[in-house]
């Protein structure tokens, strides 16, 4: 190599196209170590899809709102490992093994590291969103509207934010050895708490829905749940709030403690030649930002509806509704009527829904019979009665033989696109019932058995007399009478049974 | 600031707690010359080269670098740095670690020109992760010397090196030093002081205890070691008295002494069955053991 003269550069910085190759640069480095790590790469982007394939489209009973929920639970699921791994354990391994110090001293441009990262963590975001987007849109018939489809992409791309801050602390904190441990006991029980593993619905557990608002998954989840038009619980404004709250708490902290030990993320102290964290400084974000996580804790629990949850309610009320197809999560409200069927009339119809039909267990595989037959004289001296009979067989999965009635079922072929109906608002489940003396079951069906909800289950005995057989329903929590798409009266007991039911209301 | 002086620490004092690393020190490193700081473990030079990275900041005295504070950018936008310890990304090569580098500076050099210099060619595409330790510490060179620096720092360069990476690493800094490039080199083998540094600072302590040209430095470090198996008694020894100390080791006896040939002559003729002789220049401890303790450095420190 030849001698090179010397140039004098002495007061000068990088200029324009030389300051963005050394940012873009570091960004290129970050990239192409990322992908020389499969061991980060692959469940980061793989485990987020597959668990929705499993829980979504396989499990998922094709209910179209309940694959949207988890399409929307995985989705938040999927942005927060970016930002806790590829901040947290990386970064202790490299203030560990010295190339954080060694970068310090080189005239790396300020905050190159951390806007390289984070971009990763956000490019990983993105592709994981366009991964779930696919596969809801291609494999269930999530309502998604590519409006909405626009707008959780966009929250789960920002809402890397919170776990890159979180990722950071545990990464100026822990040694490289700790931190891969201490981000999986931040990362499963968080998104457990979260309700993204499971939904609430499902698991019932008041403690966990009251302390839901203390994790951030929790926050960014019922944006992207408002953001593609499905019920969510508190205002936008108190996740938002939480959600910055969190990352400013633990990106300040992270910024201290890195800063205790010489390490400044945004190069000199020197006033005028790198920003600089004052004490005070420090000290007004870190109340801000407890102020905000305070404030979004607190704001987090009310319910809301989902926006078009109203208008469909508001359709719905008074009068039959048949084939509206909602993308809310919550059901139409019930029609005024508490009458589902006297049978006086001849018919097993209801003024709503599709009117009582036999029930059986055909559609898992099943061979039990049900056979519905209206019958003279009903209880208290009406004019008539139905009378269900049938034979259960115990082969199928779920066996099952009687009658059911869905509230707002439609001609649509498929199943999955029924809507379901809001009855939260009633207190009682009535009717007349006399049989061979058999214990017999109502079952209130959720959407998305099994997944979002278990069906609700209440016994009664037919007996010889008439008999009036109430079931209040308050005590059996709200979660599932918002959601019915199915009610059904019958045994899943092997064997031949009969029974004659008259006068069905709930009031 | 004169353009002749590149770097300097003032007075500088750093305190870890009760631990004074620098106690006043003064530095100063011109333009073309390569000045090697040697000192034993804890004297100081670590914290004296982070200082002048940037990376720490006296509380007392001040440092310079180029004429600014060293933690502006600018400033060490003109250095090389290759430090002792760093951990760099496994998974990456060479080629890119040397590229991002370049990426930080003004008018770096082609990265291909680097890593030809370095003789990285059978490197360059291999993973950094699997290059042994000499390896790592030439591409750590390459990356040190990239940027097309004015001043280089090299803490231990040599380390894990064998013969022949340590005889190409040598030429490299001649060269460097050569082109116009100043160096402060920190080291624990005197030979690769001896080799290359136009001057010699000795740390101890957080002081400078000592400092000129290598031969300067030399004269200090007179005394040798004499190893030998005699049948000469211990106390006959013991009585000549050119020797200092005298001691055991692995089967031979150990002689200290500043005048190793009038020693020779002495076993030579007391002892004709005399064998196993081997005479060593001291350790780089021992001679900075030698100048901090004849020097007046330890009384004052534990005084003040």
């Amino acid at each position: 190599m030849s001698v090179e003269t010397m140039t004098n550069y002495s007061t000068s910085s990088l200029t324009g196209s030389r300051l963005l190759a050394a940012y873009l640069g570091d960004i290129r480095i970050e990239l192409t170590k990322i992908t020389r790590t499969p061991a980060f790469f692959v469940p980061t982007l793989f485990f987020p899809a597959m668990f929705y394939v499993l829980f979504g489209v396989l499990m998922g009973g094709g209910d179209a709102q309940g694959a949207l929920h988890t399409f929307v639970r995985m989705g938040v699921f999927g942005t927060m490992a970016p930002g806790l791994f590829g901040f947290g354990v990386s970064l202790a391994f490299e203030r560990e093994y010295g190339q954080l110090i060694f970068k310090q001293a080189l005239p790396t441009p300020p905050g190159s590291y951390l806007l390289a990262r984070m971009l990763m963590a956000m490019l990983f975001a993105s592709v994981i969103a366009v991964i779930l987007i696919v596969l809801a849109l291609t494999l269930t018939h999530a309502p998604l509207t590519p409006m909405a489809a626009v707008r959780v992409f966009f929250v789960e791309v920002l809402g890397v934010l919170p776990f890159c801050a979180i990722g950071l602390f545990v990464g100026a904190l822990a040694s490289g050895q700790a931190a891969p441990a201490i981000i999986n006991i931040i990362y499963l029980p968080m998104a457990f708490l979260s309700g993204l593993w499971v939904p609430f619905q499902y698991l019932r557990i008041p403690l966990l829905q009251d302390t839901a608002t203390l994790w951030p998954p929790f926050h960014l989840s019922q944006i992207a749940l408002h953001a593609v038009g499905m019920e969510s619980f508190g205002t936008m404004g108190s996740h938002i709030c939480a959600l910055i709250g969190v990352t400013l708490l633990f990106f300040i902290l992270a910024v201290r403690r890195l800063s205790s030990g010489g390490l400044h993320l945004f190069g000199a102290r020197r006033p005028g030649s790198g920003f600089r964290f004052g004490k005070l400084f420090t000290m007004g974000i870190i109340f801000v930002s407890i102020f905000l996580i305070i404030a979004g804790v607190m704001g987090g629990h009310e319910k809301v509806p989902a926006a078009t949850s109203k208008a469909a309610a508001e359709e719905g009320a008074g009068s039959p509704v048949t084939g509206t197809r909602s993308t809310a999560a919550v059901g139409v409200a019930a029609p005024a009527t508490t009458q589902l069927g006297d049978f006086d009339a001849g018919s097993t119809k209801v003024s709503y829904g599709l009117g009582w039909a036999p029930a059986d267990d055909k559609w898992n595989g099943g061979k039990s019979t049900a056979v519905l037959k209206l019958t003279a004289g009903g209880a208290g001296n009406s004019k008539a009665a139905l009378e269900v009979s049938g034979n259960v067989e115990g082969s199928a999965q779920y066996p099952f033989g009687g009658m059911n009635f869905f509230p707002n079922g439609t001609t649509d072929p498929d199943f999955s696109k029924w809507g379901y109906t809001d009855y939260s608002k009633r207190s009682s489940f009535r009717f007349w019932v006399r049989g061979d003396g058999r214990e017999y079951m109502v079952v209130f069906v959720p959407p998305n058995p099994g997944m979002d909800a278990i069906p609700l289950m209440v016994s009664f005995t037919a007996g010889p007399e008439w008999k009036e057989i109430n079931i209040p329903l308050r005590d059996l929590g709200s979660a599932i009478l918002e959601r019915v798409k199915i009610i059904q009266i019958g045994t899943p007991n092997p064997g031949p049974f009969r029974f004659e039911i008259d006068d069905v209301r709930i009031e | 600031m004169s353009g002749a002086t590149l770097a300097s620490l003032n007075s500088a004092v750093k305190r870890f707690g009760r631990i004074t690393a620098l106690d006043g020190l003064n530095l100063s490193v011109g333009r073309g010359e390569l000045l090697a700081l040697l000192g034993p473990n804890g004297a100081g030079k670590s914290t004296a080269i982070n200082i002048l990275l940037g990376l720490q900041r006296p509380d007392a005295g001040h440092a310079e670098l180029f004429g600014m504070d060293p933690q502006e950018i600018n400033a060490r936008r003109r250095i090389g740095i290759m430090m002792q310890e760093v951990g760099l990304s496994p998974s990456l090569k060479p080629r890119e670690l040397i590229r991002q580098v370049t990426n930080y500076y003004h008018s770096p050099y082609e990265v291909d020109a680097v890593i030809k210099r370095l003789s990285l060619e059978s490197l360059a595409e291999r993973r950094y992760g699997v290059l042994s330790g000499g390896q790592k510490r030439q591409v750590q060179l390459g990356m040190a010397i990239c940027g097309r620096p004015e001043l280089l720092f090299l803490d231990e360069p040599s380390v894990g090196m064998d013969v022949n990476a340590r005889a190409a690493l040598w030429q490299v800094i001649r060269d460097l030093v050569r082109e116009g490039c100043s160096v402060v080199l920190t080291t624990h083998y005197l030979e690769e002081a001896e080799a290359l540094a136009d001057r010699v600072a000795v740390l101890d302590h957080g002081k400078l205890v000592a400092s000129g040209t290598v031969d300067e430095i030399r004269s200090y470090v007179t005394r040798k070691t004499v190893l030998c198996k005699t049948s000469l008694a211990t106390d006959v020894i013991r009585a000549w008295p050119e020797v200092e100390q005298l001691q055991h080791a692995s089967g031979r006896l150990q002689i200290i002494t500043r005048d190793a040939e009038a020693v020779l002559r002495r076993l030579l003729n007391g002892d004709a069955q005399v064998r196993d002789i081997e005479v060593l220049r001291a350790g780089l401890a021992e001679a900075f053991a030698e100048i901090t303790s004849s020097g007046n450095g330890n009384g004052q420190e534990k005084a003040r």
